[in-house]
């Protein structure tokens, strides 16, 4: 039988010996995985994120890293839907990523987000952070967010509100107003969002439509519904094939003295699609090339082969104040605790070159500005290989783009 | 039989011991191999035994899973006391009910306007599903939680692992026994002659009915399965995408043998899992090997692995692992030469490397196979060739050997014996 003594000193052995494992152990590296939409119909945008996110993490990687190594940068290709989105999770969280980005759908950026939660109720201790570059419905920021989710895009409500109060400061809104969108959730917060402004600007929602997603090949139809209507502007939130065909079928009919207010006129093809019918509609987005620092806009060109467009501009601001909240926790080299990130990132600002940006408490949702643009020729970065590009008109600032905090939300805090 | 007992009995231990060695990522790999597994071989109940080709499985498949997200729901928040365990079963009864109302509608009309039956009351639920919020819960679709039971939480993938396991195996044992009775062989009579069947005094299209909803009983169980791993559904889980997954599982397993679709439907998953890490290409792949397999093997792997046991008493054992042998050398060859190939292209046109092209003005090299290329040395583009012109030769010439052998001892030799790319590792 072994003696009192003997068992502590065996114990003490045993302690020193675990805590000189520890301490030669090397700093523990963060992990963050892109599980985006890297193969299939999204795979354009998803590739634009990945991007985005990547030219940013590289930079503090080629300033040392984090937490005395460098940051491990994972892919994942989620295939556009939301049962690969759960098996990537799933695989990025077994090779013990601390952190997930993902941006393209809004479907599969519930997917991430739901996932991660559950994960994070079930593994105390063993968080995981979700940074959302790109899903704009208002559900994720309402009843679904969660204390380790946070949203680094706009929203209808922001992108709407900017749209309508610069048009209308142009002359460019009137007041009769078509409200033509997509049926389903992202289309449904842009209407919603349209009526609700009518009053603040004195027009009429003269008519609402919701069409099938992805699915029309001819807009005359719709094109002819609108002109009869007799609109001064039309507002939609229509992206990807829905407001090429939109404004091709617009082009045609004649319709070039009603001005149209976009989310994303900038998605790269529209405006050669479009081709001269472009001229003098309107888009509110996160970020625009013309007013980024020249500076920037050359060293990601330089290291991703292409300007910062779209998404892009707004990714990289995200991230970088991801950094930013980096940068204020110290781990020492040790345990990566992603609750104290958040509890950083709750409280960086970062200095863009549009203004400040910050996430607010409530809903994780990032307060940031919206800038207006508008199809012109007078532009430094023309778009497409066309002779036009987007001309900033306003930059609408963060307190007054944001929208409140939904009820719905019920941010639990650990 | 004598042999398929115990080498059941040892593929269960392996299901039972080796998850827990692997990771969270595979066990969750797994969990969707085992459910791809159910999902196909209850379509090949249909499809195979049945001869009823549905081209909208995808349909029950989801009605199963949302019918168990209502019930996970209703647990989660109403305080309802099912157990976790026994959620599949609403996915079994919601996909009987779609099935015996749809399956009357299809069953009307048979071959290809039976699929376009289908084909269509699927389409019909995925348009519809995004507007209907009350029941999919819109484009977001439902979510929910899976609720602890007699102390286990189930959240862990390896309990969701073992939970799983046991419904698959249990559904496959049924729907294998199904086929040894006698329904079971008036549904293969129905594949073969459905006119014999109205004279032999059935009633063909009641009987296709209760096939077509045991099918997708099973379906809806295999969704309801689905939706208890990943604890939500949205209205993609309809697209035909899904439904055209299954049928590619069940032709690549071949639908002659119960077990083909099982290995269709494994070796996809997995295949799916691993190689969409490693490359963006995987899809191509996964066609390749389709193409393959119904170039040179039609009845599938399932089939060839049929073939074998069926000629085993009259095949020279002795004299055949030197050629399977040349001929799984050839396939590594032909693989290797595809596999160069696809990847070089893959890599050099990609967004990354174009930039540095673009950027520098120089074609880099690259590193492929433990090895650095030029890309613009022709030398590069030979490699594919030099791999595959005696990959060829090679295979072509196992192929006549074997044929030889399998003809020499008088047995019948099937289409075609092997594929020549399936001993190739991608």
């Amino acid at each position: 039988m072994l003696s009192r003594r003997a068992i502590s000193t065996v114990a003490g052995a045993g302690m020193a010996l675990g805590m000189a494992v520890a301490s030669s152990a090397q700093a523990e590296p963060l992990k963050v995985g892109i599980v985006e939409s890297l193969s299939g119909s999204q795979t354009s945008t998803g590739r634009l994120y990945a991007t985005a996110a990547r030219y940013v993490l590289e930079k503090v990687n080629e300033q040392g890293g984090y937490n005395g190594e460098q940051i491990e940068i994972l892919e994942y290709d989620n295939g556009g839907n939301t049962s690969g989105a759960a098996a990537k999770v799933r695989q990025a969280i077994a090779d013990g990523v601390n952190v997930i980005i993902q941006g393209s759908s809004s479907a599969v950026a519930g997917q991430v987000s739901e996932d991660v939660r559950k994960h994070n109720i079930r593994n105390r201790g063993d968080e995981v952070l979700y940074l959302n570059v790109g899903g704009e419905a208002m559900e994720l920021r309402g009843n679904k967010c969660h204390y380790h989710a946070f949203h680094f895009t706009s929203t209808a409500p922001m992108r709407v509100g900017a749209l309508t109060q610069v048009m209308s400061e142009q002359g460019d809104l009137g007041d009769r107003v078509y409200s033509i969108n997509q049926n389903y959730s992202w289309g449904k917060d842009m209407q919603e969002s349209i009526e609700a402004r009518a009053d603040e600007y004195g027009y009429e929602v003269v008519d609402t439509v919701l069409h099938e997603v992805n699915r029309i090949q001819d807009f005359a139809p719709y094109v002819a519904q609108i002109k009869s209507a007799n609109p001064d502007s039309v507002i939609t939130g229509n992206w990807s094939n829905d407001l090429l065909l939109l404004m091709k079928a617009v082009g045609g009919a004649g319709l070039d003295d009603i001005t149209f207010g976009t989310a994303f006129l900038d998605q790269v093809g529209n405006v050669a699609n479009a081709g001269q019918g472009a001229m003098g509609n309107y888009v509110a987005h996160p970020g625009n090339i013309e007013l980024l620092s020249e500076e920037f806009v050359n060293d990601y060109q330089s290291m991703t082969g292409h300007y910062p467009v779209y998404v892009e501009p707004g990714a990289v601001n995200g991230i970088k104040l991801f950094t930013k909240a980096l940068e204020k926790v110290d781990f020492e080299g040790g345990d990566i605790d992603v609750n104290q990130i958040a509890a950083a990132l709750e409280q960086a600002t970062l200095e863009t070159d549009l203004g400040e940006i910050s996430i607010r408490e409530g809903d994780h949702q990032t307060v940031m500005p919206v800038v207006v643009s508008r199809v012109s020729k007078d532009v430094k970065y023309p778009v497409d290989g066309t002779d036009m590009g987007f001309e900033p008109i306003e930059v609408v600032s963060a307190e007054d783009a944001i929208f409140s905090v939904q009820e719905s939300c019920r941010m639990r805090r650990p | 039989m004598r042999y398929k007992l115990p080498l059941i009995a040892l593929l269960m231990v392996a299901l039972v011991a080796v998850p827990p060695l692997f990771g969270g990522g595979v066990q969750y790999a797994l969990v969707n191999a085992l459910i791809a597994s159910l999902f196909a071989a209850a379509f090949n109940l249909l499809m195979g035994q049945g001869g009823m080709l549905s081209f909208g499985h995808a349909a029950y498949f989801g009605i199963g899973a949302f019918a168990v997200l209502h019930l996970m729901q209703a647990v989660e928040y109403g305080g309802l006391g099912v157990p976790t365990v026994l959620l599949p079963l609403a996915g079994g009864v919601a996909g009987l009910t779609g099935g015996l109302f749809a399956g009357y509608f299809a069953t009307m009309r048979a071959g290809v306007y039976f699929s376009l039956v289908t084909l269509a009351l699927a389409e019909l639920l995925y348009s519809l599903a995004p507007h209907w919020e009350g029941i999919f819960g819109g484009e977001a679709g439902l979510s929910s939680m899976r609720m602890p039971f007699m102390g286990l939480n189930f959240g862990t993938t390896l309990e969701v692992y073992y939970l799983t396991l046991v419904w698959v195996v249990l559904c496959l044992v049924i729907l294998y026994a199904y086929t040894r009775t006698p329904f079971g062989r008036l549904t293969q009579a129905l594949r073969d002659n459905a006119q014999r069947i109205r004279y032999m005094g059935y009633n063909a299209h009641a009987t296709k009915v209760v096939v077509f909803a045991i099918s997708t009983t099973f379906a809806g169980i295999a969704g309801g399965l689905m939706a208890i791993s990943s604890e939500t559904a949205n209205y993609s889980i309809f697209s035909t995408h899904i439904s055209a997954e299954v049928v590619l599982y069940t032709f690549v397993g071949g639908s002659t043998v119960f077990f083909g679709p099982i290995i269709g439907a494994s070796i996809f998953t997995l295949f799916g899992f691993v190689v969409s890490g490693a490359t963006n290409a995987w899809l191509l792949y996964q066609g390749l090997i389709f193409v393959l397999v119904m170039l040179y093997a039609p009845s599938g792997i399932g089939g060839l692995i049929q073939a074998h046991i069926d000629q085993r008493h009259r095949l020279p054992w002795a004299r055949l692992p030197l050629p399977y042998a040349v001929l799984a050398g050839g396939g590594v060859l032909i693989s290797l030469a595809a596999v160069f190939f696809i990847q070089s292209v893959e890599h050099v046109f990609s967004n990354r490397y174009q930039t540095v092209v673009t950027r520098t003005g120089e074609w880099p090299d690259y590193h492929l196979l433990g090895a650095s290329w030029d890309p613009l040395s022709p030398v590069t583009w030979l490699v594919s060739l030099v791999l595959l012109v005696p990959g060829v030769i090679i295979v072509r010439k196992a192929m006549a050997r074997i044929h030889e052998l399998w003809e020499d001892q008088g047995a019948d030799v099937y289409e075609s014996e092997t594929a020549p790319a399936a001993g190739g590792g991608h």
